[in-house]
């Protein structure tokens, strides 16, 4: 009919599809570890970052150009990973923490800064050289600040950035990331010392 | 000397997220504080061991090649019945359920789009049926006068000299009781559009000339839409779409008038 092909002026197909592999594929190394930190098991992380990748290209129309794609991404991982089996477990896991934790910022600091972050930085750069104690006390944060640091100091993203992916304000994301600081530094307290005694024992015996 | 660093601001000293002024305050104090410029070290080491720590995982050779495969899987597939891909795991129990919904979703749309068409029984397409009427009750609720006012169509017609790609004619008789108020320089479906407007008696018409698509067409067709009547035809050049509460019979004899008029003296070719 006549007044049929108006409408028909079907929307232009966007060149972005062609790009989303260039832009995705590069991404996917550091979108396992975060996946696989996160997920704490290789398959699950597997899954969490195909289906990241699946729901980014078919949601990619939505994507705007030249802004962050990275940003995006990540917070498509994020996002997936929350629904996902381990992230519910995390979550439910979580809300304790972080029940006790907003307690802790509105009532007086029941750490004062001095007892924990002034320490001598000999000590720490000991401990820090200590990758497998680094990596336990890592394990232990829970994971919103696990994110957290591995956004901001693994992907090396602003806080802005960061604020974008896990959608909260950059006030929380400044924070969770001194509280998973000062969590790391305690960790690391705990895990740094038996790991040396046992290496003591290793190479006494 | 001044207060202690806060926490957050050793960190976003560390993470180079302070700003100038901020970061020349902090500097002022690390310059005289020892324990802080010592804290503000131990931030930095922590920072940068636990970077190096935490890049662990690599990806298994296997899920490049697996991801390549199902992007291009994925934009070889036609973009409105997204699928689960044939080589997703079973146990992504979660994406099944997304995919659950989207069949519901795409069912329901269908039932609806169904329904739509058989209570229409109108092959005019139900958009544009939308838009025209929208257009046509837009005209009767504003109080605003016609773009150009006049009952003369050697005064109508070239005024839209310079705003249309296209030319049309206006008949010298109108049936009776039935004048020209005016006309609108109008937008349907994004293309420009002359909106004449009649009166048959109190009944008010607009009259939609459109530049010809060139897709042929039965001429006359009329249908109903919001207790209005609509009738359209089509000319080698134009497409024209009239709407009006008046009886179908009195529209569709304007329509005639107005088609005959296109046809008697050809309007020069765009």
């Amino acid at each position: 009919m006549a007044l049929l092909p108006w409408k028909r002026a079907a929307p232009t197909a966007g060149p972005q599809t062609s790009s989303f592999e260039e832009l995705a594929l590069p991404l996917l190394p550091s979108l396992y570890n975060v996946a696989a930190w996160l997920a704490q098991n290789p398959a699950d992380a597997e899954d969490l970052v195909q289906e990241t990748f699946l729901k980014s290209m078919r949601g990619f129309d939505t994507f705007e150009p030249n802004t962050n794609f990275k940003a995006w991404i990540f917070r498509i991982l994020r996002n997936t990973y929350l629904t996902s089996r381990s992230g519910l477990a995390a979550r439910r896991t979580v809300a304790l923490e972080e029940e006790l934790e907003a307690h802790d910022d509105s009532g007086p600091r029941l750490y004062p800064e001095a007892a924990i972050d002034r320490q001598t930085p000999e000590l720490n750069l000991l401990r820090l050289s200590d990758h497998a104690a680094l990596k336990a006390a890592m394990e232990n944060l829970p994971a919103p600040l696990l994110e957290v640091i591995l956004l901001c100091d693994v992907e090396e993203m602003k806080y802005k950035e960061i604020a974008s992916v896990l959608e909260i304000p950059i006030g929380t994301v400044m924070s969770r990331i001194a509280r998973a600081r000062t969590t790391l530094r305690r960790n690391l307290q705990i895990h740094a010392a038996p790991a040396r005694d046992s290496s003591g024992k290793g190479t006494g015996k | 000397m001044s207060d202690h660093l806060a926490s957050t601001a050793l960190n976003a000293l560390a993470d180079g997220e302070l700003s100038a002024d901020q970061l020349a305050t902090a500097n002022r104090h690390l310059a005289d504080c020892p324990q802080c410029t010592s804290t503000a070290l131990a931030q930095s080491l922590l920072k940068s061991a636990t970077a190096r720590a935490a890049q662990r995982y690599a990806p298994p050779p296997h899920l490049q090649q697996r991801l390549t495969d199902l992007l291009k899987e994925e934009s070889s597939r036609p973009k409105t019945a997204p699928t689960q891909s044939q080589a997703q795991p079973a146990r992504g129990l979660s994406s099944l359920g997304w995919v659950a919904a989207l069949a519901v979703l795409l069912i329901f749309a269908s039932l609806f789009f169904v329904q739509r068409s058989a209570q229409q029984n109108s092959p005019v397409n139900s958009p544009l049926l939308a838009e025209v009427s929208d257009l046509h009750i837009a005209t009767l609720a504003a109080n605003s006068p016609p773009q150009v006012i006049s009952s003369d169509r050697h005064t109508v017609k070239p005024w839209f000299q310079g705003k249309i790609p296209f030319s049309f004619n206006l008949p010298q008789n109108l049936p009776a009781d039935t004048t020209l108020d005016g006309a609108n320089l109008t937008y349907l479906h994004n293309q420009p559009t002359a909106q004449l407007l009649f009166s048959i008696g109190k009944h008010r018409v607009s009259v939609f000339i459109q530049q010809a698509t060139g897709t042929p067409a039965a001429d006359h067709r009329l249908a109903d839409r919001s207790g209005f009547h609509l009738t359209e035809f089509q000319t080698a050049n134009l497409d024209v779409v009239a709407i009006s509460d008046v009886e179908p019979a009195r529209l569709s004899s304007l329509a005639d008038i107005i088609e005959q008029a296109q046809t008697e003296t050809l309007p020069p070719p765009n």
